[in-house]
């Protein structure tokens, strides 16, 4: 990022929060008493924290605001609305500062993804086409199928209309690491589900929303509401990523759009197909008692889904691993912390800060001595591997589908690439 | 989109999150009922830690009560509409045996309630007469009773706290105390530090080891060092034992002004622990409508997800005062903000507070609140109660001054207790 932005015109910051107050509620009320500052890893980034923001916006002292780069460090994870006595939203204020941003000002990589996205009718931040994800797709089955008899008719379908699942796809494992989309297909033919890809717009990720630009946003979100629509499936269920989720789901009743089917979410269905025993995992397999500690993406449980989720997160993690085997971070469930790799920061460039924000999810982690950390989030798992290694921690990072295909026996060797040695030969076809 | 309504039914659905919702729920798990609490976050989060069960009566007087039990029957002579004269001075020791051995299970150890009040310390270098402190804090209170050599440690950066304004404050009562200050490892940059970030790197151990050398370099010849809450959030005991260990040297803590720890461990310890136990817990989230119906009570509210519903046989009104939204302050009066129950207050605002701020005598508003019965269910405008259905606890009930009577959390749990009890009943006969 590049200087201080000209922006014009000015938000008027207070008029803007007046708006968004609960009924009831009044910033009159507001203690000063900094709960939301305490709680926030981005306090004292840029000279700026939550409480500073919002007194600022009070006394109308917009340029400031409007031109901060504190911005972008904050990844609007609503801790700070969380712990608030008065539910004050001050990540609502941060989106509206991003959005009057102008374009050439803001962090370069959020633009570009946002920009790739808006390109192709995939929606993939990464610029992957259509074309070439429905190729990596076919090309993958089939070594899928290859591999292990056991998915000798293993089907990826796409486009396939009707289809009770429309799974979205985050682009990095078509466009950096193809062979971590087998374990999701695995257990989807495991369990019988009946589901489809499709060709357009399947992306999961959304930096358009990271931009601060509405209307960008709700581009993107009509793309692949208009996708999931026209396939007629009856459920939307993001793969394991936490902001896709958000996204859509907040992005539906923002813009007010016409969405024929439920949005689920892939770890309640985990929960559920395990309840129902049709995914037997067990804990047979870790012999050694490894610990595993879990982060709660914020877009998936804080901002969206809540307890509900966060239960389901430790209830899937327990079957995988062990009931003793989970040690819960601190704090947990809707009040754990944000990891920092959410909101754009890893994509905006501003690493320094994104590590300073980072150590509080590093200590988190490092407070429970965990061997790994498991979180079905992508940027959750980026974010928590570059800390991880930047300030000297041992731990290793894994996403749910990993360890469910590890449990049945069904990862194959070339999908534990986030595995360390200790359970790389665990359940290996001889 | 099609999104499916959260519809909920439950024994005992209590309507806030502060220590007296909290207490009730506790209690609540105790007897086996299912239980739903919701509430924005509570003043709990501001709380000391200490748990004040009766420290100063009459207020006038102005004499800290060594002996609380004993203050109690005077006060329930005097007061006979306090809502400490519904409740028995046993059944209270057994809310405050039940609520702080839930707590410590929880792992936020706190001190047996006994028969005296202990002097604890404030941020300011004053004492304060409490019944149950955490075990984190206890050795400050021993320390002082020795008048042992203590050294206070003060962190560079850290707002609201200083070593030297406790010192000067109990110099002449305690002469071999003094004061340091340091640099919190790996926070030195000289910006403001807030202790929840600091408590919470001290779950670390390798950050322990960091810190404790840091304290064995300060410590002089003190046999104790005092210390701003910042031992750990979760499991706070463990910590500083193992801060102990590492430096050799018996440590407490002092409250710190808000945003403070010692709140933050008892609402993550509550909000991790009883959706473990089956508790369904809406936090951070008010309650928008309570409609009663035939066979119990609907309660609607709105999460971030959307529309919720709760249906409770039985309803703790635990919404608190005027901070936490259970009162509000109207031009022409005080108002029960949910239910529009009658207030007991002051004729007219310009009763509401005396000319001058500390007048010995309080002022009238703070003791405005909602009426109960003996089984703690609030009264409606004839005076009867307003349901079979309701019962209440906590600051919200009327005919207490719980700031100036030190009293707020001694009548949070026993109120909580007794609510509870009643509720128990009720649904009892109704099977």
């Amino acid at each position: 990022m590049t200087g201080t932005p000209v922006v014009d015109p000015i938000i008027d910051f207070r008029a803007r929060a007046e708006e968004l107050l609960p009924e009831g509620a009044s910033y009159d009320a507001c203690l000063s008493c900094g709960l939301c500052s305490s709680g926030c890893p981005a306090s004292g980034l840029e000279g700026m924290n939550p409480r500073q923001f919002i007194r600022m916006a009070m006394l109308g002292m917009n340029e400031e605001l409007s031109t901060t780069p504190w911005i972008w460090t904050c990844t609007q994870c609503q801790r700070c609305t969380y712990v608030c006595p008065m539910s004050i939203d001050i990540p609502a204020l941060v989106g509206m500062a991003r959005g009057a941003w102008p374009w050439e000002k803001k962090p370069k990589g959020i633009v570009r993804s946002c920009q790739a996205q808006l390109r192709f009718s995939s929606t993939s931040a990464m610029g992957l086409r259509s074309e070439d994800f429905i190729e990596i797709v076919d090309e993958i089955a089939a070594e899928v199928r290859e591999q292990d008899d056991r998915f000798k008719r293993l089907n990826v379908p796409i486009d396939k209309q009707g289809a009770r699942f429309f799974i979205n796809q985050n682009s990095r494992e078509p466009a950096v690491e193809p062979e971590e989309l087998g374990p999701l297909w695995k257990i989807f033919d495991y369990v019988g589900a009946d589901w489809t890809y499709a060709s357009k717009g399947w992306a999961a990720e959304n930096f358009c929303m990271f931009t601060g630009d509405a209307a960008a946003w709700e581009e993107m979100v009509r793309k692949r509401v208009d996708a999931v629509n026209e396939l007629g499936c009856k459920v939307w269920v993001n793969t394991e990523c936490g902001h896709s989720f958000y996204t859509i789901w907040k992005g539906i009743q923002r813009f007010g759009l016409e969405a024929n089917f439920e949005l689920g979410n892939l770890i309640s269905y985990y929960a559920q197909w395990i309840r129902e025993g049709r995914l037997p995992v067990n804990s047979e397999w870790n012999r050694d008692n490894l610990k595993f500690t879990i982060q709660d993406p914020c877009q998936l449980v804080r901002k969206s889904i809540g307890d509900p989720v966060a239960s389901d997160l430790r209830y899937v993690a327990r079957k995988l691993v062990g009931e003793e085997n989970v040690i819960d971070m601190q704090p947990c469930r809707s009040a754990n912390y944000c990891c920092g790799g959410g909101g754009g920061f890893l994509q905006a460039g501003m690493t320094e800060n994104r590590r300073a924000y980072g150590k509080r999810k590093f200590d988190q982690i490092m407070a429970t001595q965990a061997d790994y950390v498991l979180t079905p989030c992508h940027n959750c798992h980026s974010q928590m591997e570059d800390i991880g290694e930047h300030y000297g921690g041992h731990y290793r990072v894994v996403h749910y589908w990993t360890l469910i295909c590890l449990s049945l026996g069904i990862l194959g060797e070339n999908e534990r690439k986030y595995l360390g040695p200790d359970l790389a030969e665990i359940g290996l076809q001889s | 989109m099609q999104q499916k309504p959260r519809a909920y039914e439950v024994q005992l659905a209590v309507i806030g999150s502060g220590l007296a919702g909290f207490a009730a729920s506790i209690f609540a798990l105790e007897r086996g009922l299912s239980t739903a609490q919701v509430g924005n976050t509570g003043a709990v989060a501001y709380t000391t830690g200490y748990l004040d069960l009766l420290g100063y009566h009459p207020v006038t007087g102005q004499q800290m009560l060594h002996d609380p039990w004993q203050g109690l029957e005077t006060l329930r002579r005097d007061e006979p509409g306090h809502p400490y004269a519904l409740i028995r001075n046993d059944e209270i020791a057994d809310a405050f045996h039940l609520f702080t051995r839930a707590v410590s299970d929880m792992g936020v150890n706190y001190s047996a309630p006994g028969e005296n009040n202990l002097a604890a310390l404030t941020p300011s270098g004053t004492f304060k007469p409490t019944l149950s402190v955490p075990l984190t804090m206890l050795p400050g209170v021993e320390a002082h009773r020795r008048a042992a050599r203590t050294r206070i440690v003060d962190i560079l950066g850290l707002k609201g706290f200083s070593a030297r304004e406790v010192v000067a404050n109990l110099q002449d009562s305690w002469p071999g105390l003094s004061a340091v200050t340091i640099n919190f490892p790996g926070m030195e940059s000289g910006s403001q530090v807030y202790p929840e970030v600091m408590a919470r790197a001290l779950q670390v151990p390798a950050e322990r080891e960091l810190f404790a050398q840091q304290l064995r370099e300060v410590a002089g010849d003190a046999e104790y060092l005092g210390l701003p809450a910042i031992m750990g959030i979760h499991e706070p005991d463990a910590v500083h034992n193992d801060l102990e260990r590492l430096s050799g040297l018996r440590l407490f803590e002092i409250p710190t002004m808000p945003p403070a720890v010692a709140g933050i461990r008892l609402r993550e310890a509550f909000e991790q622990i009883f959706p473990e136990r089956g508790l369904l817990l809406i936090p951070q989230q008010k309650v928008d409508r309570v409609t009663p119906e035939a066979d119990g009570t609907t309660l609607r509210l709105k999460d971030s997800y959307g529309d919720v519903s709760i249906h409770a046989q039985a309803v703790i009104l635990a919404t608190g005062r005027f901070l936490s939204g259970g009162l509000e302050a109207l031009r022409d009066g005080v108002r029960e903000a949910l239910l529009n129950l009658p207030v007991t207050q002051p004729e007219g605002r310009e009763a509401w507070y005396r000319e001058r701020y500390f007048d010995p005598r309080g002022h009238l508003v703070n003791r405005a609140g909602i009426e109960i019965d003996p089984q703690f269910r609030p009264l409606g405008r004839d005076g009867k109660p307003a349901s079979k259905r309701l019962f209440a606890a906590g600051v919200i009930l009327a005919h207490q001054d719980w700031i100036r009577q030190r009293c707020g959390a001694g009548i949070a749990i026993a109120s909580a207790y007794k609510a509870v009890e009643s509720a128990a009943a009720m649904l009892t006969r109704q099977t």
